[in-house]
C-alpha cells in the first residue's frame, strides 16, 4: 500500500512544479545547436522548460504504461495493445483538423474514440465472422492505421498551416510536449493510479480467474471494458513522446521485464511502473542529443535494456541464474560422489589408514588420474577434504567424512526400501538410488529407517552408516584435523 | 415461529444453450436436494461444464431460468472450483493470495482482505494440508497441490451450494482421497455440492446423487437407482447420441 | 475531377498500379497461409523487424542493391524468429509479449539507424511507414533483351510474385496439410517445421521487396486483408486465392483513384480501398454477410434441432 502511495506522491509533486511554468517552450526542432555536449548539460541542468516539460511527460507516460501493461501481460493482451495503439492514428488526425493550432484535448478526445471504436470492430468481427481474432486484430491495426496516414498525409499536402507536429505523432517527439499537454497526462496518470488501486483486487480475481471471478458476482465484462478504457487513454497522452509506432512497447516491454523479477502482482505493477519511468527518461535524454532524433525509439531501448537485464540477470527466474544454479549444483553432486567413492575405497580396506591415493580415487572413480586430480581439489575448496604429500594423499576433513557418511547411509537406505518396501530387485535399484540420494532431506531420513526398522544392512550385505553415530561425530568434532573419529 | 421452508438450494427448469446456433444444453430441468453430494457425469461434450456455468450465469442462457435458494441470480451462497485448466498457473500470485480471493465475496467493492479474513484463509489452507506452501508462487505446485489451493479457496467462501468442475482429474491417490473427505465433511455440515467427474468406477463410489448428462438430462436420481447398464448405455451409448439414435429411428420409420 | 488514367499521369500510374497490384497479390497470397496457420501477429512482426536488417544493409553495402536487401531482410527475419523463440521458450513470459518486445525492439533499433546515419541511408522515417510508391516510376527501367521491361522494383515484385505464385500451385498439397494438421502431414512424409521456415523465409522475402512500396505498417494489411475478404465470398481454398488476386486488383486500381481526389499517400490509399471491400464483404457476402444473415433468419435466437426427436421423446414435466 505505501509502494502506491509513492506513486501517488510522485505524480502530484510533478503536477505541482508543472503548473507554475510559463506558457513558452522551446521546440527542440528550432534549435541551431547541434553539439551534443552541449545538450547533455543543457539536459542535466534542468533550466530549459522544454527539458522540464519532457521529462515530466515522460515520467508520466511511463507510469501509466507500465501500470497498465501489466494487466495487458498477464491477460496475454499484448496484441490488443499493439492494435489500440495502431487504431488511434485517425483519430489523432482529426483532432489536428480540428482546430489550427494543437489542441491537446481534441486530439485527446478524438485518438480515445478512434481507439475504442477500433476494439469494438475487432469483437464485432470475431462475433459475427468465422475470422479469429488474430486476424481481426491485424486488420484492424492495419485498416485504421492506413485511414490514418492517409489522413496524416492529407494534412502535410494542405495550403494552411499546423501541419508542423503531427508528423511527431508517428515515432514521438518529447521535446514538443507543452504545459498542456503535461496537464492532460497527469490527470490521466493519476486517475490510472486511483482506479487501479480502488478496484485493485477485482482487477486481480478477474484477470486471474474470471469464471471465478462471475461466480462471486464481480462484473467481469466492466472491469474489462474498464481496463480497456484506461488503456485507450494511456495510449492516448504516449502519442506525442513515443509515437504511434511503437507506444505498444511502452506497455508491453516494462511490464514484461517486471513480471520476470517478482511473483506477486502488486509488485510486478509497482516495478513495471518504475521500468516505464526510468525508459521513458532515457528516451527524453537521448532524444535531446540530435535536432531530429524521436524520442520513441529510445525509450523503446531503454525499455528493452532493462528486459534483457531482467531477462538474464533476474534473481529466480534469470537465464544466467538459472544456469548458475543448475552449474553449482551438478558441481555439488559431483563433489558428493567423489566423497561416496572415497568412503568405498576405505570401506573395502576395512577402514585402515586414512589417506586416499589419487590413484585409488582413479580406479575407484573409473577415471584418469587427471580427472581425479581436478576432483581432489574440488574438494579441498570445499572444505571437505585436505591435501598431503603433494596433492597425492586426499585426507578427509570431519566435514568431509560426515557428508561421504551420509551419502552412503542414503543411498544404501533407499535402495533398501526399494528392494523391500517397493519390492524391486537389487539390480535394478543403483541408478535410482545415485539419483536420490542427493536430495533426501533429513525428515525423510528418519521415516526411511524408522519404516526399515533401523536396518544395518543393504540389499548388497553392505553396512548402512546409522543417522545416530553421525550425530554422534557432528556434535563432537571441533577441531580441524585430518581424520575420521573413532566409531563408523 | 417460522414454519416456512426454506427453498431448495438449485432449481433448474427448461434450461437450454446453443452456440452459434447448435444446441449444447437443452431443456434442462433439475431439481437439487439440500445436503447432497451430486456427481454429474456424460461422454466429453455432453455440456457438463457448460451446465454449471450456465447455471452461475457465466455462459448466457437461450432459454430457461435457474433458481438458487428461491431466487434467480443469487450467488450470494455459491462457491465454485472451476477446471485447474482454466487458469494461467504463471500468474504472479501466491498460494495464499489464490485462497484470499475466496472472501472477495464477502468484501464488497471497496475494502481490502483484513486480519480476519487472512486467518480464515490459514485455516482453509490447514484443512487441505497446504498451509506450509502459503507463500509460494502457484506455478511452483504439484497438480493435486494446485487442486488443493483451488480447494482452499473455495472452503474460503463459506458458501452453500458448490459448484466444482472435475477436481479430480490429474491429482495423486493421497489428494483424491482428502479431497473426497473434504466433500464428505462439507455434506455433512448441510453444504450441497454438484460435482463435474469425468471417472465412471469412482462416481458409483463417491457420490450420493448422480445426474447423467448428454445434452439433456438422461437420468437424475440416487446413485443407486441411476447407475445402471441401460441408462449408462442411454447416456455415453456408443458413437451416436441419444438424440441422434431416436432422430435415426423416426426417420427410417417414416 | 479524378483523372489519374490522364495522358501526363498515365504512365506513371500505370506502374504504379503494377506495383500495388503485385504486392498486394504476392503478400495476399502467402498471407492466407499466415491465416490458416492463426499467424497474423508474427506477419505484423516480420514485417516491422525487417527494419534493421534493411538499414544495416544500406550501411553496409552503400547502396540499395537487391542482394544486400534480400541479405539483411532474411537476417532480420531468422533474428526475429530466433530471439522470440528464445524468449518465450526460456522464460515464463509469453508467446505474445514475446513476439511484441522482438519486432518493437528490432523496429526502433531500425529507426535509430536511421535518424543517426540519415545521410547515409537512403530511407526517411515516413517513407519506412508507408513506403514511397509513388515513386516507382522513376526507378530506372529493366533492359533485357533491348526490350525495357518497367522499372526495378516493378521487375523484381513481379518475379517475387511469379515465383509466390508457382510455388503455390507446386506445393498446395504440402502448404494445405502442414496448415491444418501438422500431425498428418508428419506421416505422409512432410516436414511440417521445414514448411513453416520456408514459409517464413519467403514471406521475408516477399515483405522486403513491398517494402519500398508500401512501407512497414501496410505491408501487414496487404498480407491478411485480401485473404480476409475472400474467406468471407467462400470457403474454398483455392476460389480465396484467386479471389485474393481479384481483390488485389481492385485495391490498387481504386486506391490510385481515391490518391489522386484526397492527395495522400497511395499505398495508405490503397489499404482504406481494401478495408471498404472488407465491410463490403462484411455485410453484404451472399455466405455469411450480415445483411443477408438479418433477412434470412427472423427467429434467429432458436437453435438448431431435430423436431421430430422432440416430438418422440415427449419430455417429461419438470424433472
Amino acid at each position: 500500500m505505501s509502494k502506491r502511495s509513492y506513486k501517488f506522491a510522485l505524480s502530484l509533486l510533478f503536477l505541482a512544479c508543472m503548473a507554475q511554468e510559463p506558457l513558452f517552450a522551446a521546440r527542440i526542432g528550432e534549435l541551431t545547436e547541434t553539439d551534443w555536449k552541449i545538450q547533455v548539460i543543457r539536459f542535466l541542468s534542468f533550466r530549459d522548460p522544454s527539458v522540464r516539460y519532457a521529462l515530466a511527460g515522460s515520467i508520466l507516460l511511463g507510469i501509466s504504461c507500465g501500470l497498465l501493461g501489466s494487466f495487458i501481460v498477464v491477460r496475454k493482451m499484448a496484441l490488443v495493445g499493439d492494435a489500440l495503439s495502431h487504431a488511434v492514428l485517425p483519430g489523432v488526425a482529426l483532432g489536428f483538423l480540428w482546430n489550427t493550432t494543437k489542441d491537446p484535448v481534441a486530439i485527446f478526445i478524438g485518438a480515445t474514440v478512434a481507439g475504442l471504436l477500433g476494439t469494438t470492430v475487432v469483437n464485432l468481427i470475431t462475433q459475427t465472422t468465422r475470422l479469429k481474432e488474430d486476424t481481426a486484430l491485424g486488420m484492424v491495426l492495419a485498416g485504421f492505421f492506413s485511414v490514418g496516414i492517409c489522413l496524416v498525409t492529407m494534412i502535410q499536402h494542405l495550403p494552411t498551416g499546423n501541419k508542423s507536429g503531427i508528423d511527431k505523432f508517428l515515432f514521438g517527439q518529447a521535446a514538443a510536449l507543452g504545459p498542456n499537454d503535461i496537464q492532460l497526462m497527469g490527470i490521466v496518470t493519476l486517475l490510472a493510479i486511483t482506479v487501479i488501486t480502488l478496484f485493485y483486487k477485482e482487477f486481480l480475481v478477474s484477470s486471474f480467474d474470471s469464471g471465478f471471478a462471475h461466480s462471486i458476482r464481480i462484473p467481469v465484462q466492466l472491469f474489462h471494458h474498464l481496463l480497456m478504457l484506461l488503456l485507450a487513454f494511456a495510449v492516448v497522452i504516449s502519442l506525442q513522446a513515443v509515437g504511434v509506432v511503437l507506444v505498444s512497447a511502452m506497455l508491453i516491454t516494462p511490464a514484461a521485464a517486471a513480471y520476470l523479477l517478482t511473483d506477486r502482482m502488486h509488485r510486478m505493477v509497482f516495478l513495471a511502473s518504475i521500468f516505464g519511468l526510468l525508459s521513458g527518461v532515457f528516451g527524453a535524454f537521448f532524444s535531446f542529443l540530435g535536432p531530429s532524433l524521436p524520442t520513441g525509439p529510445f525509450m523503446v531501448l531503454g525499455a528493452s535494456l532493462v528486459f534483457t537485464l531482467c531477462f538474464f540477470f533476474a534473481p529466480k527466474h534469470g537465464l544466467v541464474t538459472r544456469w548458475w544454479v543448475k552449474r553449482s549444483r551438478s558441481q555439488q553432486i559431483q563433489v558428493e560422489n567423489v566423497l561416496k567413492a572415497i568412503y568405498h575405497v576405505l570401506e573395502d580396506r576395512g577402514f585402515d589408514g586414512e589417506g586416499v591415493s589419487i590413484r585409488e580415487l582413479a580406479d575407484q572413480r573409473k577415471q584418469t588420474l587427471e580427472e581425479s586430480v581436478r576432483e581432489s581439489k574440488m574438494l579441498k575448496r570445499a572444505e571437505y577434504a585436505t591435501l598431503l604429500e603433494e596433492g597425492n594423499m586426499i585426507w578427509l576433513t570431519p566435514e568431509g567424512w560426515q557428508r561421504a557418511r551420509e551419502m552412503v547411509r542414503n543411498h544404501r537406505l533407499w535402495e533398501l526400501y526399494l528392494t523391500s518396501a517397493a519390492q524391486y530387485s537389487a539390480d535394478h535399484v543403483h541408478d535410482d538410488a545415485e539419483k536420490i540420494e542427493h536430495i533426501l532431506g533429513d525428515e525423510v531420513v528418519r521415516a526411511l529407517e524408522k519404516r526399515l526398522d533401523y536396518a544395518t544392512t543393504d540389499p548388497h550385505g553392505k553396512k548402512i552408516p546409522s543417522s545416530e553415530s553421525i550425530q554422534k561425530d557432528r556434535m563432537g568434532r571441533r577441531e580441524k584435523v585430518p581424520g575420521y573419529g573413532q566409531d563408523i | 415461529m417460522n414454519t416456512e421452508k426454506e427453498p431448495v438450494p438449485l432449481e433448474v427448469h427448461d434450461l437450454t444453450v446453443a452456440y452459434q446456433k447448435k444446441a449444447v444444453l437443452w431443456g434442462i430441468d433439475l431439481v437439487v436436494p439440500k445436503g447432497k453430494l451430486i456427481g454429474i457425469v456424460g461422454p466429453n461434450g455432453a455440456g457438463k461444464s457448460t451446465l454449471i456455468k450456465t447455471i452461475m450465469g457465466i455462459i448466457p442462457a437461450s432459454s430457461g431460468w435457474v433458481k438458487i435458494f428461491g431466487e434467480e441470480k443469487n450467488l450470494r451462497r455459491v462457491g465454485y472450483v472451476p477446471q485447474r485448466e482454466s487458469v494461467d498457473w504463471d500468474f504472479p500470485v501466491s498460494v495464499m493470495d489464490v485462497v484470499l480471493m475466496g472472501r472477495y465475496g464477502k468484501l464488497g467493492l471497496f475494502k481490502r482482505p483484513g486480519k480476519a479474513d487472512v486467518d480464515i484463509a490459514r485455516q482453509c489452507l490447514d484443512k487441505v494440508k497446504m498451509l506450509p506452501y502459503a507463500n509460494r508462487q502457484i506455478s511452483n505446485l504439484s497438480g493435486g497441490q494446485q487442486q488443493r489451493v483451488f480447494l482452499a479457496r473455495a472452503l474460503a467462501q463459506e458458501s452453500d451450494l458448490y459448484f466444482m468442475d472435475e477436481p479430480f482429474s490429474g491429482v495423486d491417490a493421497s489428494t483424491e482421497a482428502a479431497i473426497i473427505t473434504l466433500l464428505h465433511d462439507l455434506k455433512e455440515k448441510g453444504k450441497t455440492l454438484m460435482v463435474v467427474h469425468h471417472d465412471l468406477p469412482t462416481a458409483r463410489n463417491y457420490f450420493d446423487m448422480l445426474l447423467l448428462l448428454n445434452m439433456r438430462v438422461v437420468a437424475f436420481g440416487p446413485t443407486d437407482e441411476v447407475f445402471n447398464y441401460e441408462l449408462l448405455q442411454k447416456t455415453y451409448g456408443g458413437r451416436l447420441t441419444i438424440l441422434a439414435e431416436v432422430a435415426e429411428a423416426v426417420r427410417q420409420k417414416s | 475531377m479524378v483523372e489519374p488514367w490522364s495522358a501526363d499521369a498515365f504512365q506513371n500510374n500505370l506502374w504504379i498500379f503494377l506495383m500495388g497490384f503485385l504486392v498486394a497479390t504476392a503478400c495476399g497470397l502467402v498471407g492466407n497461409y499466415l491465416i490458416l496457420r492463426r499467424m497474423s501477429l508474427i506477419g505484423d512482426a516480420i514485417s516491422h523487424s525487417i527494419l534493421p536488417g534493411i538499414a544495416i544493409a544500406f550501411l553496409v553495402s552503400g547502396s540499395r542493391g537487391t542482394v544486400p536487401m534480400f541479405a539483411g531482410a532474411l537476417l532480420a527475419g531468422v533474428a526475429t524468429t530466433v530471439i522470440i523463440e528464445v524468449i518465450h521458450k526460456k522464460s515464463r513470459i509469453k508467446q505474445d509479449s514475446a513476439i511484441g518486445i522482438a519486432f518493437t525492439t528490432l523496429f526502433a533499433i531500425g529507426v535509430i539507424l536511421i535518424s543517426l546515419y540519415a545521410s547515409k541511408i537512403d530511407l526517411d522515417q515516413e517513407c519506412v511507414l508507408y513506403g514511397e510508391i509513388g515513386f516507382v516510376g522513376l526507378h530506372p527501367p529493366v533492359q533485357l533483351w533491348g526490350m525495357n521491361l518497367g522499372p526495378l522494383p516493378v521487375f523484381r515484385m513481379a518475379v517475387v510474385t511469379v515465383i509466390t505464385a508457382a510455388a503455390i500451385m507446386l506445393f498446395y498439397k504440402e502448404l494445405l496439410v502442414s496448415s491444418f494438421d501438422p500431425g498428418l502431414a508428419f506421416t505422409l512424409g512432410i516436414n511440417a517445421t521445414v514448411v513453416h521456415y520456408c514459409l517464413m523465409g519467403w514471406l521475408s522475402t516477399v515483405v522486403v521487396n513491398a517494402f519500398e512500396s508500401v512501407g512497414a505498417v501496410l505491408v501487414i494489411a496487404m498480407l491478411i486483408l485480401p485473404g480476409a475478404i475472400a474467406s468471407m465470398l467462400t470457403l474454398q481454398l483455392p476460389r480465396i486465392l484467386m479471389l485474393t488476386v481479384v481483390i488485389a486488383a481492385m485495391s490498387s486500381f481504386f486506391g490510385i483513384h481515391l490518391a489522386t481526389w484526397l492527395n495522400c499517400s497511395t499505398a495508405a490509399a490503397m489499404v482504406v480501398v481494401a478495408s471498404g471491400l472488407f465491410i463490403l464483404a462484411w455485410l453484404f457476402s451472399p455466405t455469411s454477410g450480415l445483411v443477408f444473415k438479418k433477412l434470412r433468419h427472423r427467429s434467429d435466437s432458436v437453435p438448431e434441432f431435430p423436431e421430430t426427436a422432440t416430438d418422440v421423446l415427449n419430455p417429461q414435466p419438470g424433472k
